[in-house]
């Protein structure tokens, strides 16, 4: 057996120490007696000293020792030692956007899976699957999130920790598409955590190599829309494919919009001059904010906001730019192979905003590639060479022990804790009412009687 | 006799027999009256000559020693010393400080013993006794000459309980006004002040007090092990006595009796202590009882 918190065991050895000292070195009351001459005795303080030679009380002494020791056991988490396997498994199972084959997936796990191993799906976030793992791989399927796979080797550590008194050396598997977007700047970083080879398994072979980053940008609005001069800028800098249309759709529901104009692969910009944009409800108050973001791309300018995205257009759309409060400024909602950007962001005339280069940039960001499509780049080689690693198999002695482990002894521990306090009390209640009666003047007891 | 005064009257018949033939003279002369042991302040008639004195106009002539006339031819008159009773109030003190030792009640058994003794020796002299006893249920006997009086006595004291938290000094009061001897038997830790107020009137106006203080070995050299002592009269006060506090206690207690001895015997009272187990009962009376300035023949 061992302790996963033994601090508070050898804290409670402590204290159940000092109450053994008390028991023999407290200062307690004196045994009461009657004296008619007492007011000749000096007035002090109502308790004495008293020393004793041998315990107070031997049975109280030992309930207050045993609940303070069970419960100090209870907080250290007692585990019992189990037979290590000599390796096992954890799997980190790619469920997001970028794993579009579910089949592929499931096929690969299985032929990967063992008993005894942690399997941790992950998309945005991560969880580890506990239970009946076969009957959860059969149902696996992909979500429309972005992977995450910074979240996905935090839980595989955390995984590895559980398992550490399981097995004698852990592999790492990867069952994913390794797109790009699933890696972050803290990747390499968490990655590196995990001592040892990784086993990366890549599935769906769909995914682009490469998109093209340059292209045809047009606009379909009116002769003074400012937007045009933008947008000019904008294609002349090398701003991807995609269509902003800035005519205004009064009355026509967006969809109809992007069914009439959205073609195969094509990035539609559905920015409304003056028009409520697809998908946005008109505020209740007209505000101003100071900037907007997407991507890496920054503006700050006092715009003028009067639209606004309710969360049920939210759902299902990928945010591509944001207000600098949070709120989202334009959405994109796939539409088949392509996809319709709705842009809440309105331009003014006046000012020189049109032409600023940050306001290009921002323009150019938003015609770059459907989301859709940027989840099928693949990660770098050089990226996808860290996550792989170098080595072997990571020994048990590289993972930590969890500190939230659930101890099976302890909530015996902790009853037989409460159960020693409930004696004691009872046990020193009745100590306290047979000194009291032993105390009582015999006229007293006469009288009770 | 009832069975429980039998059963009372064999606790105290061993003393009673102890101390039969002891004599309690009146430690000044008395006032004239009945006739009795004690020396009276009159001169009278009596068969034991005393002394002549020169007949005046008044005297009754049945005195004048008419055989002296004849010789002499002077008129005297034969005196000689007249003997009187001496009423005696034996007051006990029952409050909750004589019941101690709570196991033994040794005080109130030792002033009950001196109570009964004296009362016997008093009757034996064939002065009247009373009793009172100043308890929850306070007890008066008034002083009578009858032979049962000792079992009066010993009744009274087996139905008291010494329980209570009553002043003595206004059962001393009461009990002045039948007795020219006052027994005060108590442990003064009650209202002393005030009884040393009464006994020094009463002293004044020619009564015979005396004082016997009952003391339990246990108040003079309490116990070594520590304890929360409590005055069963004054429950709330609660003292620790310790091996720190236990010499200033017994300092202060000692202090404490030998200013009620000092101040009682300047105001003429008879002040004795009785310490439980320290003397025998017999050999207490014979102390108490002994004329002033002799010892006790034990």
């Amino acid at each position: 057996m061992s302790f996963l918190a033994p601090g508070f065991l050898f804290a409670s050895l402590a204290v159940a120490a000092a109450i053994v000292a008390l028991h023999f070195i407290v200062t307690r009351q004196p045994r009461s007696a009657i004296l008619p001459t007492a007011r000749f005795v000096p007035d002090t303080r109502a308790t004495a000293v008293a020393r004793a030679k041998r315990p107070s009380d031997l049975l109280l002494m030992l309930l207050r020792v045993l609940a303070v020791v069970a419960a100090g056991a209870a907080l250290a988490k007692p585990v019992l030692e189990r037979s290590r396997a000599p390796d096992a498994r954890v799997i980190l199972v790619d469920l997001s956007r970028s794993a579009r084959d579910s089949i592929a997936i499931r096929d690969s796990v299985r032929a990967i899976y063992r008993d005894g191993d942690a399997v941790v799906l992950f998309d945005s976030a991560a969880r580890v699957i506990g239970g009946n793992v076969g009957d959860t791989l059969g149902a696996l399927r992909p979500t429309t999130r972005r992977g995450n796979l910074s979240a996905a080797l935090i839980a595989a550590l955390r995984a590895g920790s559980a398992l550490r008194d399981r097995a004698e050396s852990f592999e790492l598997v990867i069952v994913s598409p390794l797109a790009k977007e699933e890696l972050d700047a803290a990747t390499d970083s968490i990655r590196a955590l995990w001592l040892g080879k990784a086993k990366l398994v890549r599935i769906g072979g769909s995914v682009v190599d490469t998109l093209p980053m340059t292209g045809r940008l047009e606009i379909s609005a009116d002769a003074g829309d400012p937007l045009q001069a933008t947008v000019a800028l904008a294609r002349s800098a090398g701003a991807a494919s995609g269509v902003v249309d800035r005519r205004d759709f009064r009355g026509v529901p967006a969809r109809s919009v992007s069914e009439s104009s959205s073609r195969g692969g094509e990035t539609r910009i559905a920015w409304p001059a003056s028009a409520r944009p697809p998908g946005a409800v008109q505020r209740a108050v007209t505000d101003t904010v100071g900037g907007v973001m997407a991507g890496e791309s920054v503006v700050v300018a006092a715009f003028e906001r009067r639209w606004s995205y309710p969360a049920d257009s939210v759902g299902g759309a990928e945010v591509i730019a944001r207000w600098v409060d949070g709120e989202p400024a334009a959405i994109e909602r796939p539409d088949g192979d392509a996809c319709v950007r709705s842009v809440a962001i309105a331009v003014t005339p006046v000012g020189d905003l049109a032409i600023r280069r940050d306001f290009v940039r921002f323009v150019a960001s938003l015609s770059g590639p459907c989301v859709a499509t940027t989840s099928l780049m693949p990660a770098d080689p050089s990226s996808v060479a860290k996550l792989q690693g170098i080595g072997g198999l990571t020994s048990r002695e590289a993972f930590q022990p969890l500190s939230d482990v659930r101890s099976e002894l302890a909530p015996w521990l902790l009853a037989l804790a409460l159960a020693a306090v409930i004696a004691e009390l009872f046990v020193r209640r009745r100590r306290r009412d047979v000194l009291h009666a032993g105390n009582r003047p015999e006229s007293h007891k006469a009288r009770a009687a | 006799m009832p069975a429980d005064l039998d059963d009372s009257y064999d606790q105290y018949a061993a003393l009673l027999d102890a101390v039969r033939g002891i004599r309690w003279p009146a430690r000044s002369t008395v006032r004239g009256g009945i006739p009795g042991a004690h020396n009276s302040r009159l001169r009278g008639i009596s068969a034991e000559f005393t002394e002549y004195r020169p007949y005046r106009q008044g005297d009754d002539t049945r005195r004048v020693d008419w055989k002296l006339f004849a010789r002499s031819d002077r008129a005297y008159i034969r005196l000689s010393n007249d003997r009187a009773i001496f009423p005696t109030m034996i007051v006990l003190d029952a409050s909750a400080s004589m019941a101690f030792p709570q196991a033994t009640n040794a005080k109130w058994v030792l002033a009950a013993q001196l109570g009964v003794a004296l009362g016997a020796i008093a009757r034996h002299s064939g002065d009247p006794v009373g009793l009172a006893i100043a308890g929850e249920e306070p007890v008066l006997l008034v002083p009578r000459m009858r032979r049962s009086v000792t079992h009066e006595l010993v009744r009274s004291v087996a139905a008291t309980r010494p329980d209570c938290n009553a002043p003595l000094s206004p059962s001393v009061s009461i009990a002045a006004q039948y007795g020219g001897r006052l027994v005060v038997i108590t442990d003064f830790l009650g209202d002393a002040e005030e009884l040393l107020t009464v006994a020094s009137r009463l002293v004044a106006a020619g009564r015979e007090v005396h004082a016997v203080q009952v003391i339990a070995s246990e108040e003079i050299d309490p116990p070594r092990d520590a304890a929360m002592v409590s005055d069963p009269e004054a429950p709330e006060m609660r003292r620790a006595l310790t091996g720190d506090t236990r010499d200033s206690y017994v300092a202060s207690y000692g202090a404490w009796r030998d200013r009620i001895a000092h101040e009682f015997t300047e105001a003429g009272v008879a002040y004795s202590t009785a310490i439980v187990g320290e003397e025998s009962p017999d050999h207490l009376i014979r102390r108490i009882t002994a004329p002033r300035g002799v010892a006790a023949a034990v």
